[in-house]
């Protein structure tokens, strides 16, 4: 069988404008009956609330691999497990953070750590699934990620840009994302070459007034054939088409040569600086979910080594991120996130590296509803275990949409059942809320 | 002079030591170890006693990671920045400098005794006065960035063994010669393959240079580290060794390494200059014997822990090594030659 290279180039990932084209169309029954038919309608916001949770947008940073916890936001300086780093003091008294994240540290009155995740699923595979849609794999039920659910619950209908961009230009560990039983409409624009979407232009061929033509003329045949047919395939094949020119045009969006290069300076020279001013560039434009993945933190050997760089680079563009979004008076509406599929073992071995670890690891929640310069759970002395607050990708998931002012027990409807945004009974970190 | 035998090599003795060990030094002509370790002290044991005693130095807050003798003290640096000159038998600190603006990674001192020279990640290297704890110089000579716009590191410095000469080494395999009286810079070399940048896979690096040694003559200096590596996960390729005429400017040996996995932590010359001693590891250690005449091993074994530090006793047939929670002690003494045959024919009837 002959596969079509996507819009990523892969032929695995990715959503062309042209796939997405037929994606909504042909799969329109499973994908826009999951948006249209999908609906938990008794518990349809009021359109005030709607107004306002639909000017809200996160930023997640994914530190593919595993972040270590310990040289980030719960050092253990001078214990056996701690690694030789120190904790620094940082603009909240009382709350100390790893010397590697100096700049962060001075704008920790943004920011509440949680200390205490226990997410019990240390392989790549399984946790990153895990803590992308926020629960385990259910045979039979494919749930959307994070960015999925953020896109549908953020995004508008009518928008003229991307709901979910998702950023994953290194090989290693590389994951897509989905959209899962919320279908193709929340599938995310997926970057893994460049900064820059690739089919995003205009065939030269085609002159503008040609494609608009070609547009206006498709429209009016779609009215004409669904005069009288109710139905939502055809809503989401129209619906489609509509955007073709609105994520068109926000290609420049994507074009960080449209910044002042004092803004890109601020950014920095690396990749992960570049992506993260795109990022910036995409909400404030009104996407709603950006996710951009740094790999590779999965460092075995030469642990300090590997953070010593990484982390670096993260305090650096994250700090100019918060900077830049408060300025723009964006910071209080958007959430920043720092997570991973899991933190890395306490124990050093001997190629002073540090492995895959679980059991007691570190999130960050930056803005937008969050409760600045807090800190909730903690782990023991030498990390190996939570001491207080233990929770899990539910809570943390919760938390996440209590911040963006989502009820995180509302429920999708996938056929006859309900499917809630978070497990039952599942309680968000309320400590680290605004 | 000649050196023991290494293919007789053999462990003498192993002690597990709680922490990792990065440095070592040791009282010469005497079995008095001194060794730096992550719980941020030094210690002090005799390997040769029946149950090594340790006795402590505490001042630092990070990982010990450099030791000398000099100036009748011991020197330590660490990874919080300082430099402490200790008073061995009484293990007071006799003064602690500021030394660092980031990690110390290694200390040295001239073959001489009167300097000590001091190895940062703020990418200088600073010479002491060993009796006086005052700074002589400061020497700048590497990128405080890699060519990927991350920090660099350096890693390791060495004296020549008259003391005119000293060698530093980064990240990105960078090597400047300097003169020691002058702080002049006389040469750079370079050692391009024992630094990794993964630009697609994981987008960060991993290896430099964390050995040197100048050869007895001073012509020649051995660099140690790992070669390319294609998952930069792990220390995941073979330990390297790239020797050069510095004065030339030209590599004159490479031993790009076979099963031996790992970093070259620590290099050292024999007394002829025509066998290179190297020690380190990847999460097991390792111990080799090169010899630059032949280009080839002479001989090489497992360690029982990566090795980062060692010290070659007087008679170059014993070798102190600490490392990941041990110390050991290894032989490679020669056999007692042969007698004569006068003396193995000893009662015997000689034809006149």
């Amino acid at each position: 069988m002959t596969r079509r290279m996507n819009f990523c180039g892969s032929m695995d990932h990715g959503v062309s404008r042209r796939g997405f084209l037929e994606t909504a169309a042909v799969a329109g029954a499973s994908a826009f009956a999951a948006n249209m038919n999908g609906l938990d309608v008794l518990q349809t916001p009021a359109l005030a609330e709607e107004i306002k949770r639909q000017e809200k947008h996160v930023i997640l940073l994914w530190l593919a691999g595993g972040a270590s916890q310990l040289e980030t936001w719960d050092p253990k300086p001078g214990r056996p497990t701690g690694g030789p780093f120190k904790a620094i003091d940082t603009s909240v008294p009382g709350i100390r953070i790893s010397e590697l994240l100096p700049k962060l540290a001075q704008r920790m009155q943004h920011t509440a750590i949680i200390r205490s995740l226990n997410t019990k699923n240390a392989d790549h595979g399984g946790g990153a699934s895990l803590m992308e849609t926020g629960r385990r794999n259910e045979a039979g039920l494919q749930y959307p990620d994070i960015g999925a659910m953020l896109a549908k619950e953020l995004g508008r209908a009518d928008s003229q840009v991307p709901d979910y961009v998702s950023m994953y230009t290194s090989s290693e560990g590389r994951r897509k994302g989905t959209a899962g039983f919320l279908g193709a409409r929340y599938a995310p624009m997926f970057l893994d070459k460049e900064l820059m979407p690739e089919n995003m232009r205009r065939l030269e061929a085609i002159s503008d007034l040609d494609h608009k033509e070609r547009a206006d003329l498709r429209d009016l045949l779609h009215k004409q054939f669904a005069r009288g047919r109710d139905n939502g395939s055809l809503a989401s094949h129209n619906g489609a088409y509509q955007r073709v020119r609105g994520l068109m045009a926000s290609e420049k969006l994507f074009d960080i040569g449209q910044e002042p290069q004092s803004q890109r300076d601020a950014y920095g020279p690396t990749q992960f600086g570049e992506q993260v001013l795109v990022a910036r560039r995409l909400i404030e434009a009104g996407v709603p979910f950006v996710k951009v993945a740094r790999a590779w933190w999965d460092s075995h050997g030469q642990n300090f080594e590997t953070h010593l760089e990484l982390c670096t680079e993260l305090d650096h563009v994250m700090s100019t991120l918060i900077d830049d979004l408060q300025v723009r008076g964006l910071l209080e509406k958007t959430l920043i996130i720092t997570l991973a599929e899991f933190g890395r073992t306490p124990q050093i071995n001997a190629s002073l590296g540090r492995d895959h670890f679980a059991s007691a690891w570190s999130s960050s929640l930056t803005g937008c509803g969050v409760k600045g310069g807090s800190v909730f759970g903690k782990s023991d002395e030498d990390g190996l275990r939570v001491a207080d607050g233990e929770v899990g990708s539910a809570e943390l998931f919760a938390t996440i949409f209590r911040a963006l002012g989502i009820n995180h027990q509302k429920n999708y409807m996938v056929g006859a059942r309900p499917v809630p945004l978070t497990d039952p009974g599942t309680k968000p970190i309320e400590a680290v809320l605004a | 002079m000649t050196i023991g035998d290494p293919t007789k090599l053999k462990v003498a003795k192993e002690l597990g030591r709680p922490g990792i060990l990065f440095c070592l030094a040791r009282a010469p002509g005497s079995t008095r170890l001194f060794t730096g370790c992550s719980d941020g002290k030094v210690y002090d044991l005799d390997i040769a006693a029946e149950k090594p005693e340790a006795k402590e130095f505490v001042g630092h807050e990070s990982y010990v990671t450099g030791l000398a003798l000099a100036g009748g003290a011991l020197v330590s640096g660490s990874w919080d920045g300082s430099l402490i000159w200790w008073n061995i038998e009484t293990r007071e600190v006799i003064r602690k400098v500021a030394a660092h603006a980031r990690w110390v990674r290694g200390v040295t001192a001239s073959p001489d005794g009167k300097l000590i020279s001091s190895v940062s990640d703020d990418m200088t290297c600073k010479l002491w006065n060993a009796e006086t704890g005052e700074l002589v110089r400061t020497l700048e000579g590497h990128e405080k960035t890699t060519p990927h716009h991350y920090p660099s590191m350096l890693f390791v410095s060495a004296f020549s063994a008259d003391g005119q000469r000293l060698a530093t080494a980064d990240k990105v395999g960078h090597v400047v010669i300097w003169d020691v009286a002058t702080g002049n810079k006389l040469a750079a070399v370079e050692a391009p393959t024992m630094y990794t940048w993964d630009p697609r896979q994981r987008r960060h690096s991993i290896g430099g240079i964390r050995s040197l040694a100048f050869s007895p003559d001073g012509k020649l200096l051995a660099t140690g580290g790992i070669g390319q590596i294609e998952n930069i996960d792990h220390l995941g390729a073979a330990a390297r060794i790239e020797v050069f005429d510095w004065q030339e400017g030209k590599r004159t040996h490479e031993f790009p390494g076979d099963n031996y996995k790992g970093l070259i932590e620590q290099l050292a010359f024999t007394p002829a200059g025509d066998t290179l001693i190297a020690t380190g590891g990847d999460n097991n250690g390792f111990i080799k014997f090169v010899d630059l005449k032949d280009n080839k091993i002479i001989h090489q074994d497992k360690a029982p822990m990566h090795v980062y530090a060692m010290s070659v006793g007087e008679m170059w047939d014993t070798l102190y090594a600490a490392g990941h929670g041990k110390i050991v002690a290894w032989e490679f003494k020669a056999e007692a030659p042969a007698p004569a045959a006068e003396t193995a024919a000893e009662g015997e009837s000689k034809s006149p």
